[in-house]
């Protein structure tokens, strides 16, 4: 048995309401393995859940109830700061519209995640330069986003989530505002870091796209349906 | 982060908006920039006052009779200068006798005051010769007709070097031509180069009669003794004139460094009040920094929701938005600072005063836009760090 990267333990999500009311319960008693090298699909329609189970996976957010513990960290016990250097160490983040930072180069855009590791400038460019060019943009690292078709914007983003060498890859609805020639490759390009050992967690309403990984769990009201 | 980091990161983004950012920059340039100039416009005004009053003599006791009696007698003689030299604290004497009198040399005449004194008035009254030879001791106790001009006198007589030693007349007696003063410019309501100086002997035997003196100039030796050694003279004229405990002084005695103190609380002011209606444009700048960066972080909350996603910790963001700021502020307080520096020169120029700026001033200007920089900006930084990056990510 391979170990463990994540584990959740009846994690529930409570958005409080205005007013101190009881609030609605986005995520209700969600318990989840996930191993080092193993792909996840999280599968389910809108309002299902997916976004909230994503934020949370993602350390954007803690749960309201339940343990989540990522890489050997107990999150629901972490700080603001301890959040982002556990984000900053173990994740990369994949999302449907890109989230390139606008009027800076794809090169920068990559090396950003390292500088906020505390890497220096030369280094930074160098892994950076390296993580666009495995995905078939080196000729691309001086474009700004608004330069780049969707497709590359996406795989950029991609580079970007790669190139600290996280542990989990959180893609969310990767191919989501791509056409379908597009989507087929950055879901090639996926496939490709499954190849490669790496834990990837997938978040779409597509059940196409969620067969590509190893395991799917289907969200429904905020609940593991299947 | 390092600060060449958030630099880069704050000069980068500064160049993707320059007209916004230079139009920031605008206000803080303007407000420092006429603090200095008009910090720049007092100083130059206190140090003109400071070198025009200085010119009059250094450390100089200026010592009047009060009355003058209708024959022109007055109380203060010459004996009472002699008194005064030998005073401790004292370092040079020159009584004065004057008369106006026509003075003539070749075909020109002027009338200008003539000024009986002693070989000590140049130093006392801070003249330098320009050409010949001051009055000397010889000629003050022998009553020789030496005379020695004013430039203005000179000038308007049309004497120069080579007249040196020639024969001028005053009031219709002979006098030798013995030297030229150094013009020291307009201080005041009378030309100070205007006026013959002779010999107080001379004056005294042929033009006024009596032993009785106009004014008495002292120089002090050093300026911390002006206090005491002006009350030590009062204290001798008062016991050489006789008076009683309870008379009033029959003369007055004027502390030139009193009215240099006078005058630079004046502009001293002056000047602060200027650099503080000044100051106000500087905060005018420093609020239009906090509005363009509250805008900044509105427009810019999903990059900072990105960059909180990617790693970025709330001190991270923080540091980024702040360091704009006051990057902003600084490179405007250096373009005001030279812009100041610029229109106070100019106007020193207009003015005929000597330019002067202190290191203090620019140091004060750097750091107070570098405070404006931070005061402002500190608040949209700490909105910024604060966002929650789910919202932010979401935002449109």
């Amino acid at each position: 048995m391979p170990a463990l990267l994540l584990q959740l333990k009846d994690v529930t999500k409570r958005h409080t309401a205005s007013g101190g009311a009881a609030g609605v319960s986005v995520l209700a008693g969600i318990t989840l393995d996930l191993a080092l090298g193993e792909t996840l699909a999280i599968v389910g329609p809108s309002g299902s859940g997916k976004s909230t189970m994503m934020n949370i996976l993602g350390c954007l957010d803690r749960p309201s109830h339940g343990a989540y513990h990522l890489a050997g960290s107990a999150v629901a016990e972490l700080d603001d700061d301890a959040l982002a250097r556990l984000r900053s160490r173990t994740i990369g983040f994949v999302f449907q519209s890109y989230n390139l930072l606008p009027r800076t180069s794809a090169l920068d855009n990559v090396a950003t995640p390292l500088l906020y590791q505390g890497v220096g400038r030369g280094e930074r460019m160098r892994r950076a330069r390296a993580a666009l060019e495995r995905l078939g943009l080196g000729d691309r690292v001086s474009h700004e986003p608004s330069e780049l078709s969707g497709g590359q914007q996406q795989r950029v983003a991609i580079a970007r989530a790669l190139v600290t060498e996280p542990a989990l890859v959180l893609a969310d609805e990767p191919t989501g505002n791509l056409d379908s020639h597009a989507g087929a490759e950055v879901m090639a390009v996926l496939r490709d870091l499954h190849d490669q050992g790496r834990t990837v967690v997938l978040i779409t309403h597509d059940t196409d796209v969620a067969t590509s990984a190893d395991r799917q769990i289907h969200l429904r009201d905020g609940r593991v349906a299947a | 982060m390092s600060l060449p980091e958030l630099l880069r990161l704050a000069l980068s983004r500064l160049r993707t908006n320059r007209l916004r950012a230079a139009l920031t920059m605008l206000g803080v340039i303007i407000g420092v920039a006429s603090v200095v100039a008009l910090v720049g416009v007092g100083q130059g005004t206190t140090s003109n006052i400071t070198t025009a009053l200085s010119s009059l003599g250094t450390n100089l006791l200026t010592i009047s009779p009060t009355s003058t009696s209708s024959d022109g007698s007055t109380t203060l003689t010459l004996d009472d200068a002699e008194a005064i030299a030998a005073l401790p604290g004292v370092a040079d004497v020159a009584p004065e006798v004057s008369t106006s009198q026509n003075v003539t040399a070749g075909g020109e005449t002027t009338t200008t005051t003539i000024i009986g004194t002693t070989s000590a008035y140049p130093i006392v009254r801070a003249y330098r010769v320009w050409q010949g030879s001051a009055l000397t001791d010889v000629a003050v106790d022998h009553g020789l007709r030496v005379a020695v001009l004013g430039k203005t006198t000179a000038d308007d007589l049309k004497l120069s070097a080579s007249d040196i030693g020639s024969q001028i007349r005053i009031g219709g007696i002979d006098f030798t031509l013995a030297g030229i003063l150094q013009p020291k410019g307009g201080a005041g309501f009378q030309n100070p180069d205007d006026q013959v100086l002779v010999p107080v002997s001379t004056v005294q035997k042929y033009f006024v009669g009596g032993d009785s003196v106009r004014t008495i100039g002292v120089s002090v030796a050093t300026a911390g003794e002006m206090a005491t050694t002006n009350a030590r003279i009062s204290a001798l004229l008062r016991q050489r004139h006789d008076l009683a405990a309870t008379a009033d002084d029959d003369f007055q005695v004027f502390d030139q460094t009193q009215l240099l103190a006078a005058a630079s609380t004046i502009t001293g002011t002056l000047t602060l009040l200027l650099g503080g209606i000044a100051s106000i444009s500087l905060v005018v700048g420093g609020i239009g920094i906090m509005n363009i960066m509250l805008v900044s972080v509105r427009e810019r909350t999903r990059e900072i929701g990105i960059r909180k996603a990617i790693g970025a910790r709330g001190s991270d963001i923080l540091a980024q938005f702040l360091v704009e700021a006051l990057t902003l502020s600084l490179l405007g307080g250096l373009l005001g600072v030279a812009l100041g520096l610029g229109i106070s020169a100019l106007i020193a120029r207009v003015a005929g005063w000597t330019f002067a700026f202190t290191p203090t001033t620019l140091a004060a200007a750097v750091i107070s836009s570098l405070l404006v920089g931070v005061v402002f900006g500190v608040w949209p930084a700490r909105q910024a760090a604060r966002l929650d990056p789910i919202a932010a990510l979401r935002y449109e």
